[in-house]
């Protein structure tokens, strides 16, 4: 069992980074470089000045992890004389020049006489350059800065500014590695982060990771005492601070904290695209199942009776009518009782916003598994066991209950980890039907966008998490089948 | 010795509706069970001998129903009971069935003892811990050692055989008056049925409840049967001990019957098979069913349905050649004599080798 789950495990991170080395080369060779600055307004800005457009656009590019691009003074600093190789068309220059071209650069000149080059990465860079850096360790040695000699270099454990014991750091990126709060999941890291690259051109120079997982909206205030010991009313949440350098540190910042961990993300009153989608998805999903498996079972018990008929006109109907016409009719239904047709109206706070989403979402899940539900009832009710039940001299009922939904149920309890954890992954229409700031419209957008770190980051968070639900689903039906055990060979029981 | 009628079925008739036509699977048949007695009811696929049985137990598919009759038992007339709560006071508790296929009996997902206890629980009213205590009494005295230790496995762990013991074992719970065995041994192999039809014997002796065989295998009716019921066409053709229908079988029917067993065949010589097929029950039957295929028929047999002939006390058959008017016919030489051949099937203990 547990050779099997590794082997699971290994053979899921493997999927999942196949996927992603296939939507990296799809996404870096496919999409034609030029498409990358479609929309970009600083490229208007910059027109007539030739100089700073290459720079500007190379170095947008190295950025998205395109290409390495030098300038004669990242050259000239190799040199031995600086001064004499920063002149335009100087030896020294020339034979760098010769030996970058040797590796593949591609020299082009300035106005002004000066070398740049750019050497666009190969295939398999691309792909080795993306999982190379994908996992950041935070670690004491992280933080460079000249300008601060004497920062110390190590993990410890302390108190917080709440009070509650934290495992801390100096010389790390962040202050705070693991610490708890009262928000949930109660136990926070900043210790192993994931980088997905920085999203650009929308929410452009943001973290793609920050810019779905981050709340949304207004900022959320409150009355913070800082380390020094200064009160005052901040969105910053103290616990998510990075290193500044001391070249950047202000007096503002030397009167709230003791050290240079003074970079902190913002606490905001909405939650993160990913909370909102969550939020309406899991409750839409819960209506969804509540409404489904007591219906198909029912109809299941009444079968070719009344009660049947009419769940399969309504199946029927569910399945007939398209989903966009049926949202925008339940939306203007919802409208006519009072209930908001946009989400942001009275927004995340008012319950009202989430009624009508929760059970359009519900109700477009329900046909299909109602179906479901309904067929392997009525599979099982033509089981022998069943017939022996019956002879044994159980109701139907007890028939029902007892026996045929245990073997009925197994199907559909492996399907709900899927549905659960891909609720994650929003509803395109019901979201942007209802404005509902969600994940749902995120990959459409992003791909329409060019945005190819944000396309990167979005498929491999839905891969992983499909290939993993179905793992957590395949370990739920060995709880309630007892046919089945995980092996890592077959045959053996 | 006079023994008890325990179920009386009379004139009992069932109609199934199949696409808007309507079959006649059951036509008028009357039966007595009595207590303490083994009866086997015999005949061809389609015959209707499962039918006819589930008629007890109103176990019937949801397109069959029965159209004339009664069927007394324990002074009731079960069909008059209309609804599955009536029939659940029956069903397990006072009439009990064995099916075909002991792989698919059981409910996979169970454990072996929760399907043995839910009984008890349900008809003797008993506590958890006491259920348990006896259904595990219950599946040492069918055969299942270390019964304790298996009562929390589920039905994939266990053989064929030991499936059907613990069918067995669900089906006696409540000490029924009557166990319908419909086609018990057929899925086993030879010697599995050879020890599950010792193990229904034993019980019944010991605990006293009359069985009613479903089978085709005239190797486990010679062996285990007071009496016998041969059915043809949805009727019973003929009725009597096991030794009048096997000793002097009257019916032409049992004849073929009796002629077309393997084991009783003669070395050499190519088995004996009825001729023709089944009439079809959608149609109204004129005169004997069995008339197109019995080579004994008379111009009588294609026009008039013969009645029930009674041979001796208990032996009775419902063929034309038994009217004193008919012409004496004497029975295929296959099945004169078959007194050594029989016993050959029968073990002198009584055991039983098997069919084939």
């Amino acid at each position: 069992m547990k050779q099997y789950i590794l082997g699971r495990v290994i053979r899921s991170v493997l999927s999942v980074m196949a996927v992603v080395s296939i939507v990296i080369l799809m996404v870096y060779l496919m999409i034609p470089q030029s498409k990358v600055f479609k929309n970009d307004s600083i490229l208007i800005k910059l027109a007539g000045k030739p100089d700073e457009i290459a720079v500007y656009k190379n170095t947008k590019l190295e950025d998205l992890g395109y290409l390495d691009f030098v300038q004669q003074q990242d050259l000239c600093r190799l040199s031995e004389d600086y001064d004499r190789c920063m002149e335009a068309g100087s030896a020294a220059s020339q034979e760098l020049k010769a030996e970058y071209e040797k590796k593949g650069y591609v020299f082009e000149e300035f106005t002004n006489g000066l070398l740049y080059a750019t050497r666009s990465y190969l295939p398999h860079e691309l792909v080795l350059n993306f999982f190379a850096n994908f996992i950041q360790i935070d670690s004491p040695n992280q933080v460079i800065d000249d300008d601060n000699p004497d920062l110390e270099r190590k993990i410890y454990i302390e108190k917080d500014y709440n009070g509650v014991p934290a495992i801390q750091c100096s010389g790390c990126n962040y202050q705070y590695l693991v610490y708890f709060d009262s928000s949930f999941p109660f136990i926070h890291q900043n210790w192993i982060t994931l980088n997905f690259g920085i999203s650009y051109p929308t929410y452009s120079g943001l973290d793609t990771w920050d810019v779905i997982s981050s709340g949304q909206g207004e900022l959320d205030t409150r009355e913070v005492v800082y380390e020094t010991g200064q009160t005052g009313t901040t969105a910053m949440n103290l616990h998510a601070c990075q290193y500044k350098p001391s070249a950047t540190i202000d007096h503002l910042d030397q009167n709230k904290f003791n050290s240079n961990y003074a970079n902190c993300a913002n606490n905001y009153k909405s939650p993160s695209m990913i909370n909102m989608s969550y939020i309406i998805g899991g409750l839409g999903l819960l209506l969804a199942y509540l409404i489904s498996i007591p219906a198909g079972i029912y109809m299941a018990r009444k079968k070719d009776q009344w009660p049947d008929k009419l769940g399969t006109v309504y199946i029927n109907f569910m399945i007939a009518v398209p989903s966009l016409a049926f949202i925008f009719f339940a939306r203007q239904i919802g409208y006519a009782l009072g209930l908001p047709d946009k989400f942001p109206q009275y927004g995340f706070t008012d319950l009202r916003s989430y009624v009508m989403p929760v059970i359009v979402l519900a109700l477009l899940s329900t046909a299909s598994l109602m179906i479901w539900t309904r067929r392997y009832m009525v599979d099982q009710s033509n089981s022998d066991y069943v017939k022996f039940a019956k002879a044994k001299g159980l109701s139907q009922k007890e028939i029902f209950n007892r026996h045929i939904l245990r073997n009925a149920i197994i199907p559909i309890v492996q399907g709900i980890p899927s549905s659960i954890i891909l609720c994650i992954s929003g509803s395109v229409i019901t979201e942007s039907v209802f404005s509902i700031p969600g994940m749902g419209k995120m990959l459409p957008d992003a791909i329409k966008a060019n945005n190819i770190s944000m396309v990167i980051t979005l498929t491999f968070i839905f891969t992983a998490l499909s290939v993993f639900a179905l793992l957590i689903g395949d370990l739920l039906i060995t709880k309630i089948d007892p046919r089945i055990k995980l092996s890592s060979k077959g045959g053996s029981r | 010795m006079e023994k008890k009628v325990l179920l009386s079925a009379k004139e009992v008739e069932v109609q199934f509706q199949v696409r808007s036509r309507v079959l006649t699977a059951i036509r008028r048949v009357s039966l007595d069970l009595l207590e303490d007695e083994t009866i086997a009811i015999v005949g061809e696929s389609g015959s209707g001998k499962s039918v006819f049985t589930k008629t007890f137990t109103g176990m019937l598919d949801t397109n069959g129903k029965v159209t004339h009759g009664e069927i007394l038992f324990e002074g009731e007339d079960l069909l008059k009971i209309k609804n599955d709560q009536g029939w659940e006071k029956i069903r397990g508790k006072k009439i009990a069935t064995v099916f075909q296929d002991p792989m698919t009996s059981l409910n996979p997902v169970k454990t072996i003892g929760s399907q043995i206890s839910e009984v008890i629980i349900k008809h003797q009213g008993k506590s958890k811990e006491e259920a348990k205590k006896m259904a595990v009494e219950l599946m040492e005295r069918v055969g299942i050692a270390n019964a304790a230790e298996r009562y929390d496995e589920y039905p994939f762990m266990y053989s064929g055989g030991m499936r059907q013991r613990i069918v067995i074992a669900i089906a006696l719970a409540c000490r029924p008056k009557i166990l319908i065995c419909d086609e018990p041994t057929t899925a086993l192999d030879v010697t599995i049925q050879a020890q599950i039809v010792q193990l229904i014997k034993d019980l019944s002796q010991e605990y006293g409840f009359t069985t009613v065989y479903i089978t085709h295998d005239l190797g486990v009716v010679a062996n285990v049967a007071d009496k016998v019921a041969v059915m043809y066409a949805g009727q019973i053709v003929e009725y009597g001990t096991v030794e009048e229908i096997f000793y002097d079988p009257r019916h032409p029917y049992t004849w073929g019957l009796l002629s077309s067993l393997p084991q009783l065949g003669i070395k050499g010589e190519d088995l004996y098979a009825i001729p023709g097929t089944p009439p079809s029950l959608f149609d109204v039957i004129q005169g004997d069913a069995f008339a197109p295929r019995n080579p004994y028929a008379m111009k009588i047999d294609f026009e008039e349905e013969p009645p029930m002939f009674q041979i001796s006390e208990t032996h009775f058959a419902k063929t034309w050649l038994l009217d004193p008017r008919a012409p004496k016919v004497e029975p295929p030489k296959a099945i004169r004599n078959l007194h050594e051949r029989i016993l050959q099937m029968i073990r002198p203990e009584g055991g039983y080798y098997g069919g084939e």
